[in-house]
């Protein structure tokens, strides 16, 4: 394994049903308010399910994108020259016009240009993180990322096809009783830069990301492995990439989708990687109250996590109505528990058994 | 940024192998020739390297899926969007084959392959910018090798199918 360069999160934009920038989602996120309701936003009258996480007044997902990729760059203070050296690299659902979405986006706020296009499912944003860091890690000074699912009416019939949805209206990640996911907005952007960039400008990032894994689960087109070999990898290369024992972690922002099978196995796959610690790192679903932002969720998420490492304050895991006992962990329920350790894991699963895991310290 | 080895390549597979080269159907994939493309590809290059699938080879725990494609399914896609925008019911299998990961899920559970699932859309020549990620894999340190698939489907403007896909094994390649 290559060896890890110190990448800082130098600064964020985000954007989800819970509202418009860093505060309302922490605040929601700690105090478990969920931001479901009755979708307005297109026809659903043809559907089981009717319910979703969205923000009343939102653009299109070009201009949220380019609003929240300017708020990350003023957020971390790059001049335009800065900027002009910095590519960007976007997650998004895959069309063929996603690459001149990304160039554009990349043009509109001066940076270097589009560098990747993701189009993996849940793992985009995750996976455009862990190939950023890689970059750096070869050189580059820093790198924008950005992601974004907006709502809208195909995703969300295919989700309801499926039977993939939550019918009691709630995402209950880890609970007995969860029926599935809900789906969300949500617009995320990240400036990462090399600690001795942002030095050399006189910044000291709050947060770094210290390590990261991909890994697979060959297993199943659609379906998690049971065991969870596939995230548990992914987790095994992170904490190499940092050097760090499981013991150290302090919080897991967890992929658990709140369907049954997904949570098992990411339960399975945390006591797999992390051992006796499995059952003692807290843990929570912010999906919960965001709902399943498809190729942004992991970025959207691991936003949530470094807000939540900054503010000391871990958020709880809403919709919890009672233990499963295939999910043994610490879910942090009714109250934000303060930070132990500075170190916290971001998790993402998608179809066809693909995995990430973002390891973040507090500095 | 500083040079990344170029991969080597270790087989290759291109469909359609001929003009009346017909594609395999794929059980449970419906309409589309999207994941049937992915998994001809796919299982010509494997077959050409690893000769047999095996779903327990430990020596493929380490080999990544990266599919390159402009559009991903862009026919599922639109028979998606003209059901919803004539308010009908979308079968049940459109979800499953929603996103490109579900047929390299299909590949790797056959094949063994527990590396990264990664999906790109080119920015540029997508054999470029196939190669490109591949390399950041494999350098990067989560796979020591890398199935890289470029698919693309029909262009509506063509006379004829122009259905196209091609797989390449890669491994990492001596540090220039």
């Amino acid at each position: 394994m290559a060896e890890v360069t110190p990448v800082g999160i130098a600064g964020l934009g985000v954007l989800s049903a819970l509202g418009r920038g860093p505060e309302p989602q922490l605040a929601a996120a700690l105090s478990g308010a969920a931001a479901f309701g009755p979708i307005d936003r297109f026809d659903v009258s043809g559907r089981r399910v009717g319910i979703a996480a969205t923000l009343g007044q939102v653009g299109t997902l070009t201009a949220e994108l380019a609003e929240a990729i300017e708020a990350a760059c003023a957020d971390a203070g790059l001049t335009a020259g800065e900027r002009a050296g910095s590519p960007l690299l976007l997650a998004v659902h895959g069309h063929p016009g996603a690459s001149d979405c990304a160039a554009e986006l990349a043009d509109r706020a001066g940076l270097a240009g589009a560098g990747r296009v993701y189009t993996g499912a849940c793992v985009s944003a995750s996976t455009a993180v862990a190939d950023a860091a890689a970059m750096i890690g070869r050189g580059l000074d820093r790198v924008v990322v950005a992601a974004g699912y907006l709502v809208e009416p195909d995703q969300f019939a295919l989700f309801d096809s499926g039977q993939a949805l939550s019918g009691d209206g709630a995402v209950r990640p880890f609970s007995s009783g969860r029926q599935g996911l809900l789906l969300g907005d949500g617009i995320a952007a990240v400036v990462l830069e090399s600690t001795a960039a942002a030095a050399a400008r006189g910044h000291r990032p709050a947060t770094e990301l210290i390590g990261w894994g991909r890994a697979g689960d060959a297993y199943h087109p659609c379906q998690p492995a049971p065991d969870g070999r596939g995230l548990a990898r992914a987790i095994d290369a992170a904490l190499q990439r940092a050097d760090l024992s499981p013991h150290a972690i302090g919080y897991i922002n967890a992929n658990a989708t709140g369907t049954p099978l997904s949570d098992t196995a990411e339960a399975a796959a945390l006591h797999r990687s992390l051992g006796d610690a499995a059952a003692r790192v807290p843990i929570s679903s912010t999906k919960a109250v965001h709902g399943h932002a498809l190729e942004a969720s992991g970025l959207l998420e691991l936003v949530l996590t470094v807000l939540s490492l900054q503010a000391g304050k871990l958020p709880v895991n809403a919709g919890y109505l009672g233990p499963d006992d295939s999910c043994e962990l610490d879910v942090i329920l009714a109250s934000p528990r303060p930070v132990g350790t500075p170190y916290a894991l971001s998790l993402n699963s998608a179809f066809g058994g693909a995995n990430t895991a973002l390891l973040v310290r507090a500095t | 940024m500083r040079t990344v080895p170029q991969p080597v390549i270790l087989s290759e597979y291109r469909w359609p192998t001929g003009p009346d080269d017909p594609l395999p159907a794929l059980p449970g994939y419906v309409v589309s020739s999207f994941s049937p493309l992915v998994a001809a590809a796919a299982d010509g290059c494997l077959t050409a390297h690893y000769a047999e699938p095996s779903a327990s080879a430990a020596s493929r725990q380490r080999t990544a899926v990266l599919v390159v494609s402009r559009g991903n399914d862009v026919v599922s896609a639109a028979h998606v969007r003209d059901k919803v925008a004539r308010g009908r019911r979308v079968g049940p299998l459109f979800f499953f084959q929603s996103a490109p990961n579900s047929v390299v899920g299909q590949v790797t559970s056959h094949w063994g392959l527990g590396g990264p699932v990664v999906c790109i859309s080119p920015v540029g020549d997508p054999l470029t910018d196939g190669m490109a990620e591949a390399a950041l894999l494999l350098e990067d340190g989560d796979a020591d090798e890398v199935l890289l698939i470029l698919v693309e489907q029909d262009d509506p403007e063509a006379t004829g199918s122009t259905d196209r896909a091609h797989a390449l094994l890669l491994s990492r390649g001596p540090t220039p």
